[in-house]
């Protein structure tokens, strides 16, 4: 039987989010956002309070969510800010190939030291040349004796220039394509690991994002994570796992769009009365509410299928890619709202639209999950 | 140290409260009932207190109605307290702030105690007579309006401040104390995720309040909301200059209260 209500556990899971959020998080949204300013101190206490690593198992030092618990908190973090969002979030998607592929060796050595304390791990699949191809990434990973030597270049790596752990796509054979493509665990240690300078964003400018070169870094094949040629399906797994989440990203960004252009509406007058009272901008309020309504259920239900034992990777793609549109068109509407005051920096719509712009590109950009659903759609007739 | 707090659920600030059809209560179908400030700053001085002396322990108390007096306990298990006990009571009785502390008094003459801290009022009625009464009924001097209270063991007594309307007195004082204080002077700690999950699974010991022969000290006769506040009017600025000028063009225009 569905059942849509939260448990005790999960309400107080999310109320805890929520006032993080709205007490720590959204009173420096804006100066962050302006200043492109990575709090530092924010993060830190994301982190005390078991934000940050949701995923990881309690054995391992992390808070061992389920994937439906995971969305209830970033929705409500995003509704302060997509951007500390990202970075908060972004040591998930990094652990995520050693928690699917990494043997109990390697997730004692890995996952626990790097869980007891505040730091972060970056998830390097995107090449300057390409990030939706992910099949035709050039970095390479050349074998030597018990070595591999990793050479190449990554792009737009979240929390890059303050990560201490990279996980790594990289090929062994490009000629190989897909089945050529290993995984690494790689410490921002090793020699030749080489993070750039944070990128300049049009949203999510709470996070940092940077290329990371790889300049001949020998990682042992102890660090290899799963076996030669099997690091394409772990990406790919990975994205099934993270993909859910962003959609919960999404919605937060949504919700707290609609919630602002509501309550201007009660306020802003014109022709005599609240512009509530218009049709016009009441329509836009109810279409806005059934986006946000329908990409958070789309995202439980994503998050419900996942954590249920399936695979969901055509429930996590159709969450994402819609909530990500609605975000942004939500977001689009309440600066519509807002009229010219929507456009201006003083007010916090103009930003909601440049973070949820984001959501429609990583992680598997629309276009790719778009032909993901088609795919998984038509296998279905066929 | 053996450390006591007392916890009141009360409606979250946000709730758009609706009068019962009774017309003398709160209706609480969809109220969510949190932790108040000063029992948040309650919660944060006893574990401050805890810390502060090895070997103590915090013990949780709460008197009032399924569901939400249990999600206030764990609440305050979450963050850091090693017992609860649910003095269970209905919700008309346990707002009586006499009879549950009269209820909670019960389960206390049992054991020995230290300090006992409570908020020098509850967030939602706000009366200010549960420390009060708790202490008469303990036979336990008590004292309001406390902050930045801590145990000095060469002397091994409490020290503390209460801040009143003519200025900050100091105080000493032995145990046993009931001590209520003040809002959020303490900037109280947020539980940790982890701890919020494994305060789903904390025992709480169950009391039946004892209502027999308490008598309500009071009773409400009628509850009705405030009525809505008409005529205020914002004006919009960017500088205090600008702020003023607008003020001062309304008052003299509009209201012409200015020539
Ligand atoms: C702020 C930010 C943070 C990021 N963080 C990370 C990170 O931490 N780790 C990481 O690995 N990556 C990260 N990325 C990269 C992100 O995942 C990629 O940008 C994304 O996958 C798209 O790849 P691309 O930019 O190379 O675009 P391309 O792959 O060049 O695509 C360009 C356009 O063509 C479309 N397109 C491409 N192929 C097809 C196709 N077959 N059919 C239809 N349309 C197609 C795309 O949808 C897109 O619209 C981040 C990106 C940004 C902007």
């Amino acid at each position: 039987m569905p059942d849509f209500s939260l448990s005790p556990e999960q309400e107080s899971l999310r109320d805890m989010a929520r006032k993080f959020a709205r007490t720590e998080m959204a009173p420096h949204a804006a100066e962050c956002d302006k200043a492109a300013r990575f709090p530092d101190e924010i993060y830190r206490k994301a982190f005390d309070l078991g934000l940050m690593n949701l995923n990881v198992p309690a054995e391992y030092g992390g808070s061992g969510l389920s994937l439906f618990d995971q969305c209830l908190i970033v929705e409500e973090l995003a509704y302060a800010c997509g951007g500390m969002t990202t970075s908060v979030i972004a040591n998930c998607l990094a652990l995520e190939p050693i928690l699917l592929a990494g043997t109990p060796e390697q997730k004692e050595r890995w996952l626990k030291p790097f869980c007891a304390a505040y730091q972060f791990a970056s998830f390097c699949l995107t090449e300057p040349s390409g990030g939706s191809d992910a099949g035709g990434l050039r970095t390479r990973a050349r074998k030597e004796g018990d070595h591999y030597v990793l050479s190449g270049e990554k792009c737009f790596i979240t929390n890059a220039p303050h990560a201490s752990l990279f996980t790594v796509f990289a090929t062994i054979d490009p000629s190989l394509r897909h089945r050529g493509i290993t995984a690494f665990a790689v410490p921002r240690s090793a020699a030749g690991v080489i993070p750039g300078k944070d990128e300049e964003k049009m949203g999510h400018r709470a996070s940092s994002t940077s290329t990371v070169r790889f300049e001949d870094v020998r990682v042992p094949e102890a660090d290899r994570l799963g076996g030669d040629g099997d690091g394409f399906a772990l990406a790919m797994r990975t994205l099934d796992q993270t993909r859910t989440p962003i959609g919960a990203l999404a919605t937060g960004i949504a919700q707290a769009a609609l919630d602002h252009a509501a309550a201007y509406s009660l306020k802003r007058q014109s022709f005599g009365k609240p512009i509530s009272e218009h049709q016009a901008i009441q329509i836009k309020l109810a279409n806005m509410a059934q986006a946000v309504h329908a990409a958070r259920l789309l995202t439980w239900h994503a998050a419900w299928t996942i954590d249920h034992g399936a695979k969901g990777t055509l429930e996590s793609s159709i969450a994402k890619c819609f909530a990500s549109d609605s975000a942004l068109h939500v977001a689009d509407e309440a600066i519509q709202t807002f009229g010219g005051y929507g456009y201006m920096k003083e007010y916090p719509v103009e930003k909601l639209l440049r973070d949820a712009k984001l959501t429609q590109i990583y992680e598997g950009a629309n276009e790719i999950q778009r032909s993901v659903i088609a795919r998984e759609l038509l296998r279905a007739y066929s | 140290m053996e450390i006591v707090v007392c916890v009141k659920p009360v409606p979250e600030p946000e709730t758009r409260l609706r009068v019962a059809p009774d017309g003398r209560t709160l209706d609480a179908e969809g109220v969510k009932f949190i932790l108040a400030g000063y029992d948040e700053s309650a919660v944060e001085q006893a574990l401050l207190m805890k810390e502060s002396v090895p070997g103590s322990t915090v013990h949780v108390l709460s008197c009032g109605p399924a569901p939400r007096t249990e999600e206030v306990l764990r609440a305050a298990i979450a963050l850091g307290c090693d017992k609860a006990t649910w003095v269970e009571a209905p919700a008309p009785f346990a707002s009586d702030p006499v009879r549950a502390a009269g209820a909670i008094a019960a389960v206390l003459r049992s054991g020995a105690h230290d300090l006992i801290l409570c908020g020098k009022q509850a967030g939602d009625d706000e009366a200010g007579l549960f420390a009060g009464a708790l202490g008469e009924l303990l036979g336990v001097a008590d004292l309001g309006f406390v902050v930045d209270l801590r145990w000095d063991a060469s002397s091994s007594r409490f020290k503390f401040q209460r801040v009143t309307e003519p200025g900050v007195e100091r105080w000493e004082a032995a145990p046993p104390l009931v001590v209520g204080l003040q809002q959020a002077w303490n900037d109280p700690r947020t539980a940790k995720l982890p701890n919020i999950l494994k305060s789903r699974k904390a025992p709480i010991a169950r009391a039946p309040a004892d209502a027999s022969g308490a008598t309500p000290s009071s009773e409400p006769e009628k509850f009705e909301l405030p009525p809505p506040r008409t005529g205020a009017r914002m004006i919009e600025f960017k500088t205090p200059e600008e702020a003023a000028q607008r003020l001062v063009r309304v008052l003299r225009e509009e209201a012409k209260v200015l020539s």
